[in-house]
């Protein structure tokens, strides 16, 4: 049995809710929030959804996916042009790998490989960052960025565990 | 999609591992690409953000709402907390400002009367663009925000922008409804600035960290803590007097100035344009100038209202170093605040 348009439709659809999830987490990062010195330490909300994605469902977080992610951020932020492309992209070539890994295992896993792939990633978007601009980018934010991000893991893995469930489960 | 049989297995399945490797290998290196591209700073990059901007622009204001009503929350209970402190601080601040509002009115009246008797030519009058906040890209890495007013609204790139208490950044780049401003703490922030008292000139370079450092000051400059640093009006990109910080630490190897706005507070900004190409040498942004007189801007002349906080006028105060004569005794005197 073929099936019909509106059932491909939805396919299509349901398909780019990953994308589409590190899209919107992208800009809620952006919101303005007025909580004293958060501006220097925002957590990488986007880097968390791609590692989620990119573990769970790396058929729909491909590279591609993740390099036009990364340079939609880089746009809107005003980050130098191809960095975050290259961090996401890597992380997803990473962690797409280890699906299998964790794989029935207790989420705990999941938080420890994300705090030891998302180390490297700060450090590589400082890296490219700082050569970019001709300067040392200053480093204690970027820790306190990091462990905030690393903390957070769990809450937005929570989020994006029930739009798993709720839209992806037969996908 | 069903699974292939045997034999086209196993033709496929490498072909398909080294395209997958290979479109790898391609986005690694348009990424490469990418940054050497957006190093180069041309104009379609910049067209490019501007249009971004332009997209989420829209869904931000919207977003922006909400949040701009969960930060009054937390605002009422951190305005509680220290309520008493706040009035006793707001009462003493109250008597200075009336102070200096009396000084403020004599001198206006008396440069006023100065310049008509030297012929004095005025400095243009200034174009204001009020804008939302609708976005702080926040970050280790990002010093920017995203305001709600573009190139339809008269905005152009390298404009001046204000926040209640100062200078807060320039336009980085301007899309149609909105535009992302460069904060001056950011890398690549680069201000020419002054101190007030002693009028030593300087660079004001972002490092990314919330205290930017006066660079190429000359070696004789006399700098305390607390000296107020205000633009110098050099380069062209803005008028000279614009309060920007305050000195906040003077080291061996860095006087780090403190900022005047504060980041998380701030919620409408105001885009000022001086009528100075300055820094806007590509064709493209002259050859837009003429859209300067449009309609919904609002047109200031040098008035009271445009000096921002105690400041002495903008105006006023740029025009003391040309005109040592007449201008300076009343600049000497406002300028001797602690």
């Amino acid at each position: 049995m073929k099936p019909g348009v509106w059932q491909r439709l939805d396919v299509i659809a349901r398909s780019t809710v990953p994308a589409f999830s590190v899209f919107v987490l992208l800009l809620v990062g952006l919101l303005p929030y007025s909580i004293p010195k958060l501006a220097d330490v925002t957590p990488a909300l986007t880097l968390m959804a791609v590692f989620f994605w990119a573990v769970n469902r790396p058929d729909l977080m491909t590279g591609f996916a993740a390099f036009m992610l990364g340079l939609i951020q880089d746009l809107l932020t005003g980050l130098p042009l191809g960095v975050s492309s290259l961090v996401f992209l890597l992380v997803q070539a990473a962690s797409a790998n280890q699906g299998r890994f964790f794989h029935n295992k207790a989420f705990t896993v999941m938080w420890w490989g994300f705090a030891i792939v998302a180390g490297p990633a700060f450090l590589l978007q400082w890296l490219f960052s700082s050569a970019l601009s001709g300067a040392l980018l200053p480093f204690v934010p970027l820790m306190i960025s990091y462990l905030i991000t690393a903390g957070m893991f769990p809450l937005v893995a929570w989020i994006l565990v029930r739009i798993q469930n709720g839209l992806l489960r037969n996908l | 999609m069903a699974q292939h049989s045997g034999p086209q297995q196993r033709i496929f399945s490498p072909i398909r591992t080294a395209l997958h490797r290979f479109a790898f290998i391609l986005l690694i290196v348009s990424c490469f690409a990418l940054m050497l591209l957006g190093k180069a700073d041309t104009v379609l990059i910049e067209r490019i953000r501007g249009a971004a901007v332009d997209l989420v622009s829209p869904i931000m204001s919207l977003a922006a709402r909400p949040a701009a009503s969960i930060d009054d929350v937390t605002s009422r209970i951190e305005s509680f907390a220290n309520l008493y402190e706040e009035n006793l601080r707001l009462r003493e601040e109250n008597r200075e400002l009336l102070a200096w509002q009396q000084i403020a009115r004599n001198l206006n009246y008396e440069n006023k009367r100065l310049r008509e008797l030297t012929h004095f030519a005025n400095p243009p009058a200034q174009h204001e663009v009020s804008a939302r906040v609708i976005a702080d890209m926040g970050g280790a890495f990002a010093q920017s925000m995203m305001i709600s007013a573009g190139t339809r609204d008269g905005v152009q790139k390298g404009q001046a922008v204000l926040s209640d208490e100062g200078l807060i950044g320039r336009i980085a780049d301007a899309g149609y409804q909105a535009s992302r401003v460069l904060l001056i703490t950011d890398i690549n922030s680069r201000i020419p600035v002054m101190i007030e008292n002693s009028r030593d000139r300087a660079f004001l370079s972002g490092d990314n960290t919330d205290r930017p450092i006066l660079t190429f000051l000359t070696a004789d400059a006399s700098i305390a803590p607390g000296d107020r640093v205000l633009t110098s009006g050099h380069g062209g990109a803005f008028p000279p007097g614009i309060p920007v910080g305050i000195v906040s630490s003077v080291s061996e190897n860095a006087v780090r100035v403190a900022p005047l706005f504060r980041r998380h507070q701030v919620e409408y900004l105001r885009v000022v344009n001086y009528g100075l190409a300055g820094i806007l040498k590509d064709p493209d942004a002259l050859h837009s100038m003429p859209h300067l007189n449009q309609e919904n801007q609002t047109v200031n002349g040098i008035d009271l209202a445009t000096g921002v906080g105690v400041a002495p006028l903008p105006a006023e105060d740029g025009t003391t170093e040309d005109q040592p004569g007449p201008a300076s005794p009343p600049s000497g005197s406002a300028g001797s605040r602690p």
